[in-house]
């Protein structure tokens, strides 16, 4: 039986329905010191609630860099973002961080602590909420945040290896693991930067299923960068495209093809 | 520029089997091979007093055979007692440099000022000798174990303050980040990443710090600073070679011991951590 086959289970607050814009991104520009281009300029979108959106551009176009200046992981020079309708571009330092705690993320690399148990390693994403030893390790958390960690895994099809070393988990079972992470959050977003890149096809396939499934069953606003064309088809509702430091594409993805895609890349 | 013969181009020419060193290599060498010379003088080696020696490391030894065990009792209490001062000052000394090392590392100081005094801190202590410690200690706080423990303890922040600090810098930085983009706090992260991800390093660089603190614990005793030292200086002073080979054979146990115990609880920790 495929794990993931698995009723999902509706879990945790639902976000309000009134906001619907999930992101908001005007004028965003980025250049870093000491190159010539600019990595993206004056980019502006928006995502509502719910929808699954996929960033694609060739190798280097600054996709990455989008994504995380999204939320300031790397710091814009110019433009404004408002994520629920709250404008990250003027918080600094705690408010900054209070702001993230919804916003989910989930890397090329899975980003787990090897030595640790899966549901510990789930456990963390409470340290998006609260500080402190109740959230360091499964042995010392409160008995529902054990509960709703084990959950989370459940919902990704790994309960059963709750108590695996993630050391001893296949690629794609800790990329699965990393999403259980974020679900932990209680995310009303979740960014994924190029989340397949290190699976085979078949995991890649399964991760990305997963996400479109969270998308639906949960309301939650998905944006993943990926290089992988069907996935955008097939997975996001919409795609933008990046190319030439620019936003060159915003379309529903029904009304793209691979082909048209592809150019992209070119 | 002539153009290489088809039939050795230059890049396929050999070379000779040795090159000529420069002047400045020679030179430098030439200064080495003196002053080793002189320094053959100045350590004092001379073959002739170590033939003369020779008949009397044989009385030594002769004398040494059989061990006398009639104060076996003091002896045997001297040796736990130099165990219990290792193991005190060892533990204290890991606990300690835990913050120290925390400090020192790149990622997760602070501030590099605070990085800097803390590094400067560690090697200074690793650099003075433990035995200018005990001797410190021993001026300070009385002869007897305690100033042992604690020369033990300034001993083992020198060593673990570094290799821990070297532990924490060397760990993955992925889920940190990972973690740091939820926005989580950094004493968090270092609880749930670089402490974990340190662990099997700190748990070798630990029991290591154990072995080295009994073996440096035997020697304390010769500045008065508690353990079997002190019985091992006064039987060779009053020529009981016999007693002397005695605390030797205990000490060879207790250092045999010790490090069996370690290796093998090693292995069952690093196999253990979840």
């Amino acid at each position: 039986m495929n794990p993931i086959a698995q009723p999902l289970v509706q879990h945790g607050p639902v976000a309000p329905s009134v906001l619907s814009d999930s992101l908001q991104v005007e004028g965003l520009s980025k250049h870093f010191k000491g190159t010539e281009k600019s990595v993206f300029r004056d980019v502006s979108f928006s995502i509502n609630e719910g929808q699954s959106v996929a960033l694609i551009g060739a190798n280097g176009a600054g996709k990455s860099t989008l994504l995380r200046c999204c939320v300031r992981l790397i710091e814009p020079d110019s433009g404004k973002v408002s994520l629920s309708g709250e404008d990250l571009s003027s918080k600094s330092g705690r408010a900054l961080k209070k702001a993230r705690n919804r916003v989910g993320f989930v890397f090329q690399k899975h980003c787990l602590v090897p030595r640790l148990s899966a549901l510990t390693n789930v456990l963390h994403g409470n340290l998006a909420h609260c500080s402190g030893p109740r959230n360091w390790a499964q042995s010392f958390a409160r008995q529902e945040d054990r509960q709703r960690a084990l959950d989370c895994l459940e919902q990704v099809g790994l309960a059963d290896f709750a108590y695996q070393r993630c050391d001893q988990l296949s690629g794609g079972q800790s990329q699965r693991v990393a999403i259980a992470r974020a679900l932990m959050q209680e995310p009303r977003i979740l960014f994924a930067d190029e989340p397949t890149a290190s699976l085979d096809p078949q995991s890649g396939e399964l991760v990305m299923d997963l996400f479109g499934r969270l998308s639906r069953s949960r309301n939650l606003t998905v944006f993943f960068v990926s290089h992988h064309v069907e996935h955008a088809l097939h997975y996001a509702d919409r795609i933008l495209g990046l190319r030439s430091s620019e936003l060159q594409l915003d379309s529903a993805s029904h009304s793209e093809s691979a082909a048209s895609l592809r150019e992209f890349y070119a | 520029m002539p153009e290489p013969s088809p039939i050795h181009p230059a890049s396929s020419v050999l070379r000779d089997r040795f090159q000529r060193p420069s002047w400045l290599s020679s030179g430098l060498f030439a200064l080495f091979l003196g002053f080793f010379l002189w320094s053959l003088a100045g350590a004092g080696m001379s073959l002739q007093s170590l033939i003369q020696g020779l008949p009397n490391m044989g009385t030594i030894v002769g004398e040494m055979f059989p061990p006398a065990t009639d104060r076996a009792q003091p002896i045997l209490e001297a040796i736990l007692v130099t165990f219990q001062m290792a193991l005190v000052g060892t533990v204290i000394g890991v606990i300690l440099s835990i913050p120290m090392a925390l400090l020192a590392a790149r990622n997760t100081s602070p501030h590099p000022i605070v990085r800097y005094v803390t590094r400067s801190i560690i090697s200074f202590v690793r650099t003075v000798p433990d035995l200018a410690w005990a001797l410190f200690f021993v001026v300070s706080v009385g002869l007897g174990p305690f100033a042992g423990t604690l020369t033990i303890i300034v001993d083992t922040i020198g060593f673990c303050g570094r290799f821990f600090a070297e532990a924490f810098e060397e760990v993955d930085p992925g889920p940190s980040e990972a973690l740091d983009s939820i926005g989580s706090r950094p004493l968090d992260r270092i609880a749930v990443v670089q402490i974990p991800g340190a662990l099997p390093s700190m748990i070798n660089t630990g029991l290591f710090s154990l072995e080295k603190a009994v073996r440096s614990s035997v020697v304390l005793g010769l500045v008065g600073a508690g353990g079997i030292g002190a019985e091992l200086a006064v039987s060779m002073e009053m020529f009981r070679y016999d007693q002397a080979a005695f605390i030797i054979f205990a000490i060879f146990i207790l250092v045999y011991i010790v490090e069996h115990f370690s290796s093998r609880l090693r292995e069952r920790l690093l196999n253990q951590i979840r």
